[in-house]
């Protein structure tokens, strides 16, 4: 590769950051129901391509999870190219570079002190992950990303322009209407969610996701350098990468190139790491002797420019493979949160906890509003997983979107008919609060909205004294466990205020067979 | 209060301009006419075929529909079903109404429904979205309800119900053509015309279920459609509103138009063996004077 006078290699570099973040925002508002039942693409593609997640996901299972295979595809294109990724397609890092005018007193930054930290970082992720404590996608940059747009700034975005065109609705004047409305239209269709939608954790898939823009005020691709585990992997596998940069050693007092490098990859003798490296190609274009190249072969491969300790990298190994036993010390390990709904299709909950990469894109493309991240529930290596929150949204009967767009199969991608079939969950009433039974008032909210063609909540007639002493007839609700599906649309609809009087719990899942109900479990039908 | 000064009140809160509680009443007389009300019932395969028969006795669409009117086509597109199954209005009957609106000179045709199931969903799946996306003129506007536009109404006559949030559009059309389909429900039997005046509702609708009879026929107060077409083409006999089971379909080729909202749900009640009687929000509306419940003193055509 050698330096064109007329266009610089790095506005290559830059069109490619700016084409890959289009394509990624247009994935993630893609990432929705769109009128037909199977969505052709979402930003699945991006997490099937990060080769951290296939190899955490699939070390947890125990295979290699296929969906993921184009990870591989990542790896290889490394081994050739280096770091490209993270320089000219990582979506993060883009924001990143995009930001830098944001924070401005952004140092360029040559220490090295963190450097070693995302690969122990790495060790940690991928030995928890063989032993049972799967956490990167807690870390994962895709996932971090996804989720803080998802859960947090989507919806944000949404409220904010529902707050500001409603205020001009009700308060401007006919000719600004005339303007903002079309405008708002527009929007709808185009960036905004369709709705406005809640999520849990919100505010802390905001932080963590801010946390990486406030780095950049250390050095500039804080996170990249030091954290990104992502970004090790990558590192590891650049390191015998065929395409290596030759900085000039001869070149004097200049440094415009260490001033300039993104990554703190060129050393005090203009060396260039291609272990932190990610291709920018900036320092071409700033060396005023054109000493920088770019080159497929010559030496073979480069030496790090920092040490990693190997206590530290065992020991952080050590922890990854002793953490997870002290996990089975919780009840939890015991007796599961009744609360632990999981979305249709979820696997088993170890291999499902094991292969979630946290990414939210199941929450984001549940048209119900239902799934929402777990916090504690799953335990500390469940958090930012699915769970349905029934009371919030519902599971809608006809909808398979969260298997679809599930990267890793941690949730299935199931058809219609095969999803109503699978049970995610039961429902309990408490008759101390609904209205029929404690009230004696006529609801059956429930009955009307449960979906199953032969509804699972049915009612029965009961003559009972309301609170003034009256006798009245009014319709019970009461459940078939054998027809409910656990979708949750009672919990959702129930007109109570506050807690519902329908519950769904996560007793009778078809996924667990130790939780088989009375009703409808085999391991009953004995008597 | 007259419409015209309703409307501006409307207008007023919508803007932000009236000061205070938004605050509306409708004392209007109620019963229009003491002639015989007109109901006619067609039965056919051809369900294009079948609304302009039950439109003609009743004067053609051109009695309700005024050149330059708004016009709301009120169906239920409530649930996330396919036409077969009898949740929703039949899209044909939907498209005719429309069609027959258009023709008629109307300034603007709205089509929308507050829907059970989620938005988009049922849109599509009742397949009214695609016939609809058949016609191709401006003046058809088939939307999902906006947030914004739920205006509270002060319900003056109503006995259970003192206030509801009721869609704007709903209640500044000239002309409101109700459009329900003829189905079972658990708690309120059956889900016909008055029943489907709750999709034009904001808020919680749940909280409606207490006494739902009663606040059916006390929002009826306010949502006087000129003209009520009852889809019944096929009817669900159980497990409604929503169904999902063909089993529980009843394919009956009917469709049912009335100028008098009582009396067309009263009619089609017969439909399922029932008596009008039987359905409290019939009963409740008759009492307030919104129509006739009485079969004898319906003036029944078959067109």
């Amino acid at each position: 590769m050698k330096t064109t006078r007329k266009i610089p290699l790095y506005y290559w570099r830059r069109l490619s950051q700016l084409a890959c973040l289009a394509l990624f925002f247009f994935l993630f508002i893609r990432t929705d129901y769109s009128g037909s039942d199977t969505i052709e693409y979402a930003v699945n593609i991006l997490f099937r391509i990060d080769p951290l997640l296939a190899l955490s996901a699939s070390v947890a299972a125990g295979f290699f999870i296929l969906l993921m295979l184009p990870a591989v595809g990542t790896v290889l294109l490394t081994l050739i190219l280096g770091r490209f990724f993270c320089g000219w397609i990582c979506p993060m890092g883009t924001l990143l570079d995009g930001c830098r005018n944001v924070t401005p007193n952004t140092q360029t930054g040559k220490k090295r002190t963190y450097r070693p930290l995302k690969f122990y970082l790495l060790g940690f992720l991928l030995v928890g992950a063989w032993f049972g404590l799967p956490m990167a996608g807690y870390v994962d940059p895709f996932s971090i990303l996804v989720r803080g747009l998802a859960l947090a700034v989507d919806p944000a975005l949404n409220a904010l322009s529902a707050t500001f065109f409603t205020y001009t609705y009700q308060e401007a004047p006919a000719w600004v209407n005339a303007v903002t409305e079309p405008v708002y239209a527009f929007l709808k269709a185009s960036v905004l969610p369709f709705n406005q939608k809640y999520y849990d954790l919100a505010l802390l898939s905001l932080g963590i996701l801010l946390l990486i823009f406030f780095l950049e005020k250390l050095e500039r691709r804080f996170f990249c350098r030091n954290i990104c585990p992502l970004g090790a992997l990558f590192a590891v596998t650049a390191r015998f990468s065929l395409l290596r940069g030759k900085a000039g050693s001869t070149c004097g007092t200049c440094r415009n190139c260490r001033e300039v490098c993104r990554m703190g990859a060129i050393d005090e003798d203009r060396t260039i790491s291609m272990l932190d490296c990610n291709l920018c190609l900036d320092c071409i274009h700033h060396c005023p002797g054109n000493k920088i190249s770019f080159r497929f072969g010559g030496q073979s491969r480069t030496k790090p420019f920092f040490a990693l300790s190997r206590r530290t990298f065992v020991g952080s190994l050590a922890v990854g493979a002793l953490l997870p036993f002290f996990l089975k010390s919780r009840t939890l390990a015991r007796q599961s949160d009744e609360l632990l709904i999981r979305p249709p299709g979820a696997l088993p909950e170890e291999e499902f906890v094991g292969r979630c990469v946290r990414c939210g894109e199941c929450m984001k493309v549940c048209i119900g509003n239902g799934l929402q991240p777990a916090f504690l529930q799953a335990g500390l290596e469940g958090m930012f997983s699915p769970i349905l929150k029934a009371r919030t949204g519902y599971c809608e009967y006809n909808c398979t979107l969260c298997g679809q767009v599930c990267p890793s199969g941690a949730i299935a991608k199931l058809s219609v008919p095969e999803k109503k079939k699978v049970k995610i969950g039961n429902v309990v009433f408490d008759k101390n609060r609904c209205l029929p039974y404690a009230k004696g008032i006529p609801c059956i909210v429930c009955e009307e909205h449960c979906p199953t063609p032969d509804k699972a909540i049915k009612f029965r007639e009961a003559t009972v004294e309301n609170s003034r002493g009256e006798k009245v007839t009014v319709k019970q609700p009461y459940l078939i466990d054998d027809l409910c599906v656990g979708c949750g649309i009672c919990e959702t609809k129930c007109p109570l205020p506050g807690a519902s009087a329908v519950m769904v719990t996560s007793a009778g899942e078809s996924r667990n067979p130790a939780k088989a109900l009375p009703d409808t479990g085999s391991a009953w039908q004995v008597i | 209060m007259d419409r015209r000064e309703f409307l501006r009140q409307v207008a007023l809160w919508s803007a932000g301009l009236s000061v205070g509680v938004p605050h509306f009443t409708i004392g209007e007389a109620l019963a229009a006419d003491d002639r015989l009300p007109l109901l006619a019932h067609a039965t056919g395969k051809n369900y294009r075929d079948l609304v302009d028969r039950v439109l003609s006795p009743l004067g053609g669409m051109e009695k309700f529909v005024r050149p330059s009117d708004k016009v709301v086509v009120k169906p239920n597109i409530g649930w996330d079903r396919n036409p077969a199954q009898a949740a929703n209005t039949h899209p044909q009957v939907v498209r005719v109404l429309v069609e027959r609106a258009l023709d008629a000179g109307a300034g603007e045709v709205l089509v929308f429904d507050r829907t059970c199931n989620e938005e988009r969903r049922c849109y599509v799946n009742s397949g009214i979205q695609e016939v609809l996306a058949g016609i191709k003129d401006k003046r058809l506007k088939f939307f999902h309800p906006d947030e914004r536009k739920y205006v509270p109404v002060d319900i003056a006559r109503g006995k259970a119900v003192r206030r509801l949030d009721i869609y704007r559009d709903a209640l500044e059309a000239d002309s409101y053509i109700n459009v329900p389909v003829a189905k079972h429900h658990g708690l309120s039997r059956l889900t016909l015309g008055l029943k489907n005046s709750m999709g034009v509702l904001g808020g919680t609708r749940g909280a409606m279920h207490h006494n739902l009879g009663q606040k059916l026929a006390d929002l009826a107060t306010v949502i006087r459609p000129k003209l009520t077409v009852i889809d019944a083409t096929r009817i669900l006999l159980a497990n409604g509103p929503q169904g999902g089971n063909l089993n529980d379909v009843k394919v009956l080729d009917t469709v049912v138009a009335s100028v008098d909202p009582v009396a067309a749900d009263a009619y089609a009640t017969t439909l399922f063996g029932l008596r009008p009687e039987e359905i409290e929000s019939t009963v409740a509306a008759h009492a307030l004077g919104l129509g006739e419940i009485d079969l004898k003193k319906i003036k029944v055509i078959t067109a």
